[in-house]
């Protein structure tokens, strides 16, 4: 029996009788094609280590960011029933114009990661090699920027329901932008073996959507803890 | 025969031992390992049961047995019951859907290996001075946060919440690997509605672990924070709240409860059909009900905290999202009891522990929908009547669907046959001693018995007198199995690739498979448990019925 | 499935017989209970009978086909043709889902009921209005006539009766008179339970909770700690005595004149006899900062 090649788009069952309450593929279709490629189209496709790999990795995040949702959920808690927030003189933390700059220097580096992944499909290797350089430095910025923060902050970890709380989300969330950064590393560092992207760039491709997602948990990170 | 052979060959069992990334030997690795800890637990529990045969506190001092029931509970479920599930699965999931492998082979290897290193972190803390964790499995905030002033960072509790955490990193590699294979491995013509139910329920139980397990892994290390690095989350005193931790705590440890048991009724649902020649009656009803645990199941955690700081409001309407969740579950049993009525009986042990097993579980159920009525449950919680239930859970019917899956798979996994007589041996004392050592713990419950007591009143003698003896007998029933299992590897009879006659394309390639499982993927055609096919409805002389 | 007439008499036998069986299991069920010593016990029971009784058909009956199938439908040897075409059914299918979730919400609904004489911890009014049910309530539970004040703590129980300024280690209540427990736990989670009177209520540090009931049958009962609180959690239980209003008054003035002070449960292990296994892996303290101005007097 031969199998059909994933990427054509079409059923590789012969034999749609089965017991489905509904037709999985005509639901896949009509889906748009940025969703599609996470979503196989039947059995057969374990030749597609990309998609394959994607797949695992979205799912890996997806469930990572529910340990940050247990921890947004612990903060909103505490922050609207406890008596002891913060003591009386401390005003918590303040987005001031060095947070927001900081805040901003990590948004922008998903963009200028975009860039990257985009050049590395164009085969641009030098280019590629340079935006995500950059994109780590970005990086490093935001993390020195985080820990200066940290050391002129006028309440420490045990300081109430906001010390705690404040310390625990920005230090695990640094603590994924450091794994982000050294990701990036490796992918650097394997972009200058030969023959690396012969099967694919997956190595890449995950370590941007990483990117991402620490960039978005920052987003909401930013807005729970200094605008709020 | 072909190198993977177990045992057949002197060197190859070495391979046990190494970092393979063999979906089928990272199986057994699980499972053997997964075992072993089964039966510390169950020493554990021994210990337990012999300082509950009398009344009066006279084998362990008071904080031993806080240490020795919350250790109990801790290693069977995340040392036993959890991984040797991911183990079978691990073996089983790719033959079932027509694979060479899962879809990380390197990943599924160290997901194994986190194990014996949490599992010997975690049991190295009897040794530390002021011992093991003992505030219960659930490790309830202040008391678990409760330092004598000779404990430092590194105690009991931390340990414990450490090894946890290795071991939740471990179980969301897992299921990563798990939700992918089944997503994207599967062979030409495997469509998701013609996977057999074991497929289905693993996929349910390791989607709940992706999306509810990182709840725990919060409360935990919010825990770890306010138990070594000074912070008051959970510490009313000062301003945070224990109930905080609680519903973290519940909102996995509920769902977790179908995490152990899906995979068991999957078990139930590949015996069950190949031993009555009958097709899973309601196949289809019974795989969207598996699927719909994991939205389910996600709604009802409050139910553990009835008696607790919980608003009535909340109270009612968490009992009514817990009694539903019998209707899926319902629809299993009624399943399982229509696939064997007017059917072709073959009673071999695999048949009798997965009968027994649903037998048994009704009863757990039947229990499980009487703690859902609040008034009732407000009676009985925290007493011996919930400890009667979730052990008619756990080891009435999910150890029985484990024995089950032995004896069904073993000729599968191992290449011969074990023995008979010895299995019939093995069921008929689990049953008995499963029953003796916890059907007393209803009664008991519901004249007010607490859990965790290490010490009770006099009136309670005779129901745990009999349950010790259960327990006891439970401990004996282990060894005709051992001695089943070990001897059968090496002197059982060779087995054919399908002794069974069953459906499931684990069972067309050789027993045991090669190495990448098929000489060429199967594509798949019919339905799933067509015992009514020509290559199943055969007669066969050489079978032992 | 062809079910022909024998079989048909044979199922209707079973039928009966198990429906008798579970009728009777579910009278017995009053004698698995303690005695009820309050109103919400009664209700309670009553619900659990039923409970019973429905389990019990569920039970035996799945037992009943199981078994009748293992005696049976035996398969000759070596024959492993198939026993019965049939993969599904659609009826069936649809009633052995439609029945249960009917059965498990009468059972909820039954329960909001009985929850809301109970009155704790908050407002089953809302339920019973948003269910229209309203009407069906004849009386509200009348307001609570006294109020102890319960303390808990690690390892002592402790009754404050504030009429007469009376701190004592027993519970004393008087029969048929609503009463209100204002309970608070001065260190870890302590659970406040008297399974006569099918009541508890975890307490939780740092907030008051507030138990509602009437006792009504005279007696000496016995409360215990539900919920683990550490090293002698097996060792915090208390006497509770319910009695006529006389010789509940009489109790309140003696302990006036004559007052003993709670004691530490924890003296109680010096009962014990010696343990094989007594390794001293250090008991639980409540750190420093948990100590409060109430300290308890006559502490070893």
């Amino acid at each position: 029996m031969t199998q059909a090649s994933p990427r054509d788009g079409q059923p590789i069952h012969q034999n749609q009788n089965d017991e489905s309450p509904f037709n999985l593929q005509q639901l896949r279709r009509n889906l748009p094609s940025w969703l599609q490629r996470f979503i196989p189209s039947g059995g057969g496709q374990h030749e597609d280590h990309h998609g394959k790999g994607m797949f695992g990795m979205t799912i890996f995040l997806l469930s990572e960011s529910m340990i940050f949702v247990s921890f947004f959920a612990s903060y909103i808690v505490l922050r609207l029933t406890t008596t002891d927030w913060l003591p009386a003189g401390v005003s918590g933390p303040e987005a001031s114009p060095t947070v927001i700059f900081h805040s901003a220097v990590l948004v922008s580096s998903s963009f200028v990661l975009y860039f990257a992944e985009r050049s590395l499909k164009r085969q641009q290797l030098t280019r590629f090699r340079l935006l995500w350089l950059l994109t780590s430095a970005m990086g490093i910025y935001f993390l020195i920027g985080e820990v200066q923060e940290w050391a002129g902050l006028d309440f420490g970890l045990t300081t109430g329901m906001g010390g705690g709380t404040f310390y625990v989300l920005t230090g695990f969330h640094g603590l994924h932008v450091t794994t982000g950064i050294l990701l990036q590393f490796i992918m650097l560092g394997r972009s200058f073996l030969p023959n690396n992207y012969e099967n694919g760039h997956f190595g890449v491709s995950a370590a941007s959507l990483f990117w991402h997602f620490v960039d978005v948990l920052w987003l909401i990170l930013f807005s729970l803890l200094y605008l709020w | 025969m072909t190198d993977s052979a177990l045992l057949h060959p002197p060197q190859s069992w070495r391979q046990y031992f190494s970092f393979s990334t063999d979906h089928k030997v990272i199986g057994v690795q699980y499972m053997v390992t997964s075992f072993t800890f089964f039966l510390i637990g169950g020493l554990l529990a021994m210990l337990i049961r012999a300082e509950l045969l009398t009344p009066q506190l006279n084998l362990v001092s008071r904080e031993l047995y806080n240490g020795l029931f919350t250790m109990h509970g801790t290693v069977m479920i995340f040392l036993w019951t959890i991984p040797t599930f991911v183990g079978l699965g691990n073996y089983l999931v790719p033959l079932m859907i027509g694979a060479k492998d899962m879809a990380f082979p390197v990943l599924n290897a160290i997901a194994f290996w986190i194990l014996p290193v949490a599992g010997t972190l975690l049991l190295s803390s009897f040794f530390l001075p002021e011992g093991s964790a003992k505030s219960g499995w659930w490790s309830y905030p202040p008391l678990s946060t409760q330092l004598s002033s000779t404990q430092g960072l590194v105690n009991g509790q931390s340990l414990w919440i450490l090894a946890m955490v290795m071991i939740g990193i471990s179980s969301i590699m897992a299921a990563v690997n798990f939700v992918t294979t089944i997503f994207w491995m599967r062979s030409p013509g495997m469509t998701l509605f013609r996977m057999p139910i074991f497929v289905w329920t693993t996929l349910s139980a390791q989607l709940m672990q992706l999306i509810f397990l990182p709840s725990l892994t919060g409360a935990l290390l919010l825990l770890l924070f306010d138990l070594d690095f000074g912070t008051h989350f959970f510490q009313p005193a000062e301003g945070g709240t224990p109930v905080l931790y609680q519903h973290l705590f519940w909102f996995y440890s509920h769902p977790a409860v179908y995490i152990w048991a899906l995979p068991a009724w999957g078990v139930f649902s590949e015996v069950i059909p190949a031993f009555t020649r009958n097709p899973l009656f309601g196949y289809r009803s019974v795989a969207i009900a598996t699927f719909s645990f994991v939205p389910i199941t996600g709604v009802v955690w409050v139910h553990h905290m009835f008696a607790g700081a919980t608003p009535g409001w909340m109270r009612t309407l968490f009992m009514f999202t817990t009694e539903l969740v019998a209707v899926p579950t319902g629809i299993k049993v009624f399943a399982w009891t229509a696939t064997i009525w007017k059917s072709k009986i073959h009673l071999d042990s695999a048949f009798l522990f997965a009968v027994g097993g649903v037998v048994m579980f009704v009863l757990a159920g039947i229990t499980g929908v009487m703690l859902g009525a609040l008034p009732f449950d407000l009676h009985v919680n925290n007493t011996y009547f919930i400890v009667g239930h979730f052990h008619y859970v756990v080891f009435n019917t999910i150890v029985m669907a484990y024995f089950a899956a032995i004896y069904y798979w073993f000729p599968k996994i191992t290449g011969r046959m074990c023995s008979e007589g010895w299995g019939k041996l093995h069921f008929g004392l689990t049953f008995l001693g499963a029953t003796l050592n916890f059907f007393p713990m209803f009664p008991l419950g519901l004249q007010g018995m607490l859990r965790r007591v290490s010490s009770y009143d006099p009136q309670y003698a005779d129901w745990n007198m009999v349950s010790s003896l259960g327990a006891f007998l439970l401990g004996v029933s282990t060894l005709p199995f051992l001695v089943n299992v070990i001897v059968s590897c090496f002197e059982g009879p060779i087995a054919k690739d399908n002794p069974w006659h069953a459906t499931g394309l684990e069972w067309q390639t050789s027993s045991p498979p090669p190495k990448e499982n098929f000489d060429s993927i199967p594509t798949v055609t019919e339905p799933p448990y067509s015992y009514g096919d020509a290559r199943y409805c055969v007669q066969d002389p050489t079978s032992r019925y | 499935m062809i079910v022909k007439l024998g079989e048909a008499i044979v199922l209707a036998i079973g039928a009966a017989a198990i429906i008798f069986i579970s009728y009777w299991l579910g009278q017995q069920s009053y004698s698995w209970m303690p005695p009820e010593a309050t109103l919400e016990a009664q209700k309670v029971d009553g619900l659990f009978s039923f409970l019973v009784m429905l389990g019990s058909i569920i039970f035996l009956g799945v037992l009943g086909t199981i078994l009748h199938s293992l005696i049976f439908c035996r398969a000759k040897k070596g024959d492993f043709s198939e026993g019965h075409p049939v993969r599904s059914d659609t009826l069936l299918e649809i009633l052995w889902t439609g029945i249960p979730t009917v059965l498990v919400l009468w059972i909820a609904i039954q329960s909001i009921h009985i929850y809301a004489l109970l009155d704790i911890q908050g407002v089953p009014e809302v339920a019973h209005a948003a269910m229209g049910m309203k009407a069906a309530y004849a009386a509200a539970p009348a307001p609570p006539v006294k109020t102890v004040e319960v303390t808990v703590q690690q390892w002592a129980w402790i009754f404050h009766y504030p009429e007469q300024d009376v701190t004592s280690a027993e519970l004393h209540l008087p029969v048929n008179q609503r009463v209100r427990l204002a309970m608070r736990s001065k260190d870890v989670l302590h659970g406040f339970y008297i399974p006569a009177f099918r009541l508890k209520q975890d307490i939780v540090p740092g907030t008051e909770f507030d138990l509602v009931f009437s006792p009504t049958l005279e007696g000496k009962y016995r409360l215990q700690d539900s919920q683990l609180s550490g090293t002698y959690f097996s060792l915090m239980q208390a006497d509770v005595f319910v009695e006529s209003p006389q010789a509940y008054q009489q109790w309140l003035d003696n302990a006036a004149q004559n007052p003993t002070p709670p004691v530490d449960l924890s003296v109680a292990e010096a009962a014990q006899p010696p343990q094989l296994l007594g390794r001293r892996w250090g008991e639980n303290h409540s750190p420093n900062h948990l100590q409060t101005a109430h300290s308890l007097p006559l502490l070893p």
